[in-house]
């Protein structure tokens, strides 16, 4: 615990169960805004590579639902339900995401998107309810992913490894 | 102070897997413990620079070591490649990826933009 937990001791209170993300894209920010706004663009990059969605209603509003299927390359389904609870164009969107409307452990995510010069940074922060929550999810995303070929070297690598270490 | 400002460079397992040959070093351990010795010969490079990577790699929690009889043996220590685990895996690479696919979405979408 100490030892993983050091790098993140002068984080704000919640550090121990959010997940920051952040990405500059190549792109000016009302067009990587639009990207979040409709199913027909959201449908063509949400998920790894090799995941395809398919969605039974989205309405894009404060209070609106997403409800969707995403499809592992392994053919797996996974339900996925999102509503939209606050949406600042073009600068922030912020969303609770779980697997129904019912699910009581849906987390929320916001997401900024900032100017970068000719390019925009997207920065998404999500922050679960506990951090039980938070380890859960990543264990979650793990077995989502854990059929995948697409994985860099790295993580492939990494994952291997840490099995093993666990095992001896 | 020289091992302070070597250790300030290499205080975290991503600084330390940066570097390839301990990656190799890695990869070697996942079959089980070995020696320095083994490893020096198997990657091909001197002792005392096996024994430098290998302390890099107990300094930030990826390798463990233990003596046994007269030699030392170096095996992985799974503690602290979970911070590494949880980047590369899980929640952290579902949406990296998925941003990346969002960047080249977006390309296409600026040049379809600019063609019009």
């Amino acid at each position: 615990m100490s030892a993983t937990g050091r790098g993140a001791a002068a984080q704000s209170a919640t550090a121990d169960r959010e997940i920051v993300i952040s990405r500059v894209i190549d792109a000016p920010r009302e067009l990587v805004f639009e990207a979040f706004t409709e199913v027909r663009h959201l449908s063509r990059w949400w998920g790894p590579e090799g995941f395809t969605t398919t969605t039974q209603s989205f309405e894009f509003r404060v209070g609106g639902e997403w409800d969707f299927v995403m499809h592992g390359p392994d053919g797996t389904d996974y339900p996925e339900w999102i509503t939209w609870t606050e949406i600042t164009p073009p600068e922030r969107i912020a969303l609770l995401h779980g697997e129904s409307r019912d699910d009581p452990n849906a987390f929320e995510s916001v997401l900024t998107f900032e100017p970068d010069g000719a390019a925009t940074r997207i920065e998404m922060r999500t922050v679960f309810p506990s951090k039980e929550l938070r380890d859960e999810a990543v264990e979650k995303y793990h077995a989502i992913e854990g059929g995948q070929q697409t994985l860099s070297n790295l993580a492939a690598y990494v994952t291997e490894l840490l099995r093993k270490g666990a095992e001896s | 102070m020289a091992a302070m400002a070597r250790a300030a460079t290499t205080s975290d397992a991503f600084n330390a897997i940066a570097e390839p040959q301990r990656r190799n070093i890695l990869a070697l351990l996942r079959a089980g413990e070995r020696p320095v010795t083994d490893l020096a010969e198997e990657l091909g490079m001197s002792q005392p620079r096996a024994s430098k990577h290998l302390r890099v790699l107990r300094e930030v929690g990826l390798v463990r070591d233990r003596k046994a009889g007269k030699q030392r043996l170096y095996g992985l220590d799974a503690r602290g490649l979970r911070p590494v685990h949880e980047w590369t895996g899980g929640f952290e690479r579902f949406w990296n990826e998925s941003f990346d696919r969002l960047d080249a979405y977006v390309q296409d979408l600026k040049q379809a933009g600019q063609e019009e």
